[in-house]
């Protein structure tokens, strides 16, 4: 259904392989067509309906000589698109005028592929008109929890099709479908916060599915008593501290501090390479902690095949605190010393896709149960887990961050920063909300410091990933709680 | 540009036995060349050499029962499917009163947006790129750098905003940016509509390689706290001024989602200091922020937004001007267009003795972590700089920065300070700093 303009394509696709045979280069065409919405309500009004669709094609060639270079357009006519081509390859051919060094790229297995996940018929019954009107049923619901906010809801939905044909014959072609509900509170007093909360899915249904709404409703009341709680909440002193980190801030944990640091087109520089190659066997962190990238069916960041049509593989880059795998593309595998994972994503047609992550996760060895769903959790019952196991017993006072609002990193020299939605210091009797705080420190650091898991795995956290400027969607998670111990590298910011 | 069609399909279309009562579109027809360097291999397949064309056009649709449809519409759609988005947009409508506003022809003023020289460039010419990319390799070589990183872009861009109530005004542009990041640590880089000269661009690269340079170094222990520190000003762009303009959106004031109210603007009180001004003028002739109208067809003009420490005008497209009976205002698209003024600002030598003892901090990492509806912050700063006696550098310093960006822009302590090449003043305050 929403592959059907991208497989009619197929007169244009071969007119290119076939131009690219004839000049002697290699071609790997990318088209895609993405249709996307947002639904936006406040104080019970629909403020915004806005929609967009992008599409296109872009031509990556490499000569004879290994000058590469990509050229674009939003259409998919067939003869602009064979200009298109000329002019690509025009360019690759002035590419050694700037130094350009030269890159190939053979030895890929031609992959022949469709995939359209189920539930695509949703996105076309769609109705902005309802869902607006659901909305404001839940912004309702939300104020009648948690009163006194100024808040904002909103639905985005995002059909992202993709076909990639190269001229060693491999075509594949998918649909990813994305939808996120989000919501967002601020105070009303002189001093304002603003927190928010999410929940994602691959169909527009969620709003009608039970158990999506009612993970939203919990997570949308925290954020809003959080919102009007903040503005009395005071800083927290900056140092290290034993730590409490949810599974969405060890999302963060793993997406800033080692993913980044672990994609192979920044190996010159990544502190988890030398002079080029993957340090793969050294230790990084505990003998407990292991890091897993894979795609997740369903998921806000699932993307089955690479934008060079490579199936996209499982990348265990920490395997029991040993590094194992990179994230590599066909180009960076090669000079890596790492095997193929088929991690590239490019956030359009018009850009060069660039090894990245997919949903990203934190696994303990021996994880500690929790009962119940994750947002059973307020930081009473935090403590009382931590009590239960002993932790309280180790450390009179912990530092419980909740709730992840980004972060950021810098791979060549493995500093990484991350920021929470509040902090919340955990003691026998007492328990007080502090204002967030950045995170940051040594991605060594950090992964050495991880001592405890708490309950199953949970891989819901969200977000937006912004490398070298490219947005595209992110996931992850880990136990619901990680337990890490204090260590110099690894502060808390404050005053 | 060719809109022909989708003004004929608007001017006819019938959906729901509705019409079209009102439109407006904000097209945009672009070409573009970009080389990028990533970990010193430039061109390489993941920063190649690209060029692309783009047409995509902005709408909005007022249906005769007083419904809007807004979107984006992809060349395909313009030229080709232009029914079916029509059919489809009319599924997306909503009821919004305050948005019915389309506007009508206007006098529009004149700015220099156009570089030949750019628009050559984006036409595929990459030779003019050669001496820039020889300059920062030999910096690199000469200075022992490990890798660097960045990009060259040239761009050509016809902009064109018509509309059903009689206004269609057309603009050609160029826009022109480079940026290096030496070690993947500290960089420079600029946006114009032209060309840097050859003398300002080697100016700014070797700004940015001394203090890279200074950042081998690392600075001795000290505790932290309290002291002054000299933001640098790209993170006065990116933090102070990005968060006033955040809370100044005429949206957040309207739904009380940002740090200011409407009962603030024109009211005695101020906010900020009662010196410091902050205003927008899209009429700097061949700045990145430069334009002529914009995409809903408001002439360009001067705005000001702070003066004196108080409030005077939030940014307003034509709904929330309505919605908050004001007069709509141009927003700024580039930094290079917006002013944070204030006092005569120090000299960067005489700011940098003053801030002895303290640091210059020239880079943080989480700006996009904050929430700037309070203005707290609590921030690492990796590139930052010990000054010591006369505001010479000390040596590096890992530190976090923590504060409130309201407290810091209503403090007496704050000076506004003059950085060679720099259009953003940068700020030297007291703010909390706690070393690594």
């Amino acid at each position: 259904m929403f592959l059907d303009t991208l497989i009619s394509l197929d007169p244009v696709a071969s007119a290119l392989v076939e131009r690219a045979r004839v000049r002697g280069a290699y071609l790997i065409w990318r088209a895609q067509e993405r249709t996307c919405a947002r639904v936006l309500v406040r104080a019970g009004r629909v403020e915004d309906v806005a929609t967009s669709v992008s599409s296109g094609h872009g031509i990556h060639v490499v000569d004879e000589h290994g000058g590469g270079a990509l050229a674009s357009r939003d259409d998919f006519h067939g003869e602009p698109a064979l200009g298109l081509f000329d002019r690509a390859l025009e360019a690759a051919g002035h590419a050694h005028r700037l130094g350009v060094p030269p890159a190939f790229l053979s030895g890929l297995a031609p992959e022949r592929a469709r995939l359209q996940p189920p539930g695509l018929e949703a996105y076309r019954r769609f109705d902005p008109s309802r869902a607006g009107k659901r909305l404001a049923e839940l912004e309702a619901e939300i104020a009648a929890r948690a009163p006194g906010l100024t808040t904002t809801l909103a639905l985005s939905t995002d059909v992202d099709a993709w076909r990639v044909v190269r001229s060693d014959g491999g075509d594949v072609a998918w649909v990813m479908p994305r939808c996120v509900l989000r919501f967002s509170a601020s105070s009303r007093g002189t001093e304002r916060h603003t927190v928010g909360a999410s929940v994602s899915g691959p169909s527009p249904d969620l709003l009608d599915d039970p158990a999506k709404v009612a993970t939203f409703l919990a997570r949308a009341e925290g954020a809003a008593r959080l919102a009007a709680a903040l503005p009395d909440a005071p800083s927290h002193p900056a140092g290290s501290y034993p730590l409490v980190i949810d599974y969405a801030l060890a999302k963060g944990l793993a997406h800033e501090a080692f993913g980044h640091a672990s994609e192979a087109d920044g190996f010159r520089s990544s502190v988890l390479a030398k002079d080029g190659r993957f340090r793969s066997g050294d230790t990084v962190g505990a003998p407990h902690v292991s890091i897993v990238d894979e795609p997740v069916e369903g998921d806000h960041a699932w993307q089955p095949y690479s934008s060079s049509g490579v199936p996209r593989d499982r990348a265990t880059i920490v395997d029991r605190g040993r590094l194992a795998d990179a994230l590599t593309d066909p180009w960076s595998a090669p000079m890596s010393g790492a095997r193929l994972t088929g991690a590239d994503r490019a956030e359009s047609f018009r850009v060069a896709p660039l090894p990245r992550m997919s949903n990203i996760r934190i696994e303990i060895e021996g994880a500690s149960p929790a009962q119940g769903a994750f947002e059973d959790y307020g930081p009473e019952e935090v403590r009382e887990l931590l009590a239960s196991s002993g932790v309280l017993a180790r450390h009179p006072e912990v530092v419980y961050l909740s709730g992840y609002s980004g972060g950021q990193v810098n791979p060549t020299t493995g500093d990484f920063v991350f920021n929470c939605k509040a902090i919340y210091t955990l003691g026998a009797g007492k328990i007080r909300l502090h204002k967030p705080a950045i995170f940051s420190g040594s991605m060594f650091g950090a992964l050495h410091a991880i001592r405890e898991g708490y309950g199953p795995l949970l891989l819901d956290a969200i977000g937006t990933c912004g490398k070298w400027g490219q947005s595209v969607p992110s996931s992850g998670g880990s136990h619901y709680f990680l337990v890490l111990e204090p260590a110099p590298t690894v502060r808390l910011g404050g005053r | 540009m060719d809109l022909a069609a989708l003004v004929f399909a608007l001017t006819g279309a019938r959906e729901d036995g509705c019409f079209v009562d009102a439109w407006s579109i904000a097209a945009t027809e672009a070409r573009r060349l970009t080389l990028g360097t990533k970990d010193a291999r430039t061109g390489s397949p993941h920063a190649p050499l690209a060029l692309s064309e783009s047409l995509a056009a902005r709408y909005k649709i007022v249906w005769s029962d007083g419904r809007i449809s807004r979107g984006v519409l992809d060349r395909r759609q313009i030229e080709q499917d232009v029914a079916i988005a029509l059919r489809e947009a009319r599924v997306t409508s909503y009821e919004d009163p305050d948005a019915k506003i389309v506007l009508g022809p206007a006098a529009f003023p004149d700015v220099a947006v156009f570089d030949a020289a750019v628009d050559e460039i984006a036409g595929g010419a990459v030779e003019p790129l050669a001496p820039r990319l020889a300059a920062i390799r030999a910096r690199v070589a000469a200075h022992g750098f490990r890798t660097w990183s960045g990009s060259l872009q040239a761009a050509r861009a016809t902009a064109r905003v018509l509309t059903s109530q009689g206004l269609d005004v057309e603009t050609l542009g160029t826009s022109w940016s480079w940026h290096a990041t030496f070690d993947g640590e500290i960089g420079a880089g600029i946006s114009r509509r032209s060309p840097d000269d050859e003398a300002s661009f080697l100016a700014r690269l070797d700004r940015a390689i001394a203090v890279a340079l200074a950042l081998r170094e690392d600075a001795s222990k000290r505790p932290g706290g309290l002291v002054p520190v000299l933001f640098h000003p790209d993170v006065v762009e990116e933090l102070f001024i990005a968060a006033l303009l955040h809370n100044l959106d005429g949206a957040a004031v309207a739904h009380g989602t940002g740090a200011f109210r409407r009962e603030q603007f024109d009211a005695r009180e101020p906010v900020l200091r009662e010196d410091l001004t902050l205003r927008h003028d899209p009429l700097v002739p061949l700045a990145a922020g430069a334009y002529r109208f914009t995409q809903e067809g408001l002439p360009a003009r001067a705005v000001t937004y702070v003066v004196g420490g108080r409030l005077v005008s939030p940014l307003l497209d034509t709904k929330y001007a309505r919605r908050l009976a004001l007069t709509p205002t141009p927003s700024p698209s580039a930094m290079d267009t917006v002013f944070l003024e204030g006092p005569e600002p120090r000299s960067y030598e005489a700011a940098a003795a003053e801030a002895a003892g303290g640091a210059l901090v020239l880079g943080v990492l989480g700006v996009h972590t904050q929430d700037f509806t309070s203005g707290d912050f609590s921030m690492s700063a990796p590139q930052t700089l010990a000054l010591g006696d006369g505001g010479r550098f000390g040596g590096r310093l890992r530190a976090t920065i923590s504060g409130n960006l309201f407290a810091i822009l209503r403090s007496p302590a704050l000076r506004l300070v003059a950085f060679p090449g720099e259009h953003t003043p940068g700020i030297l305050a007291l703010c909390h700093l706690d070393p690594v």
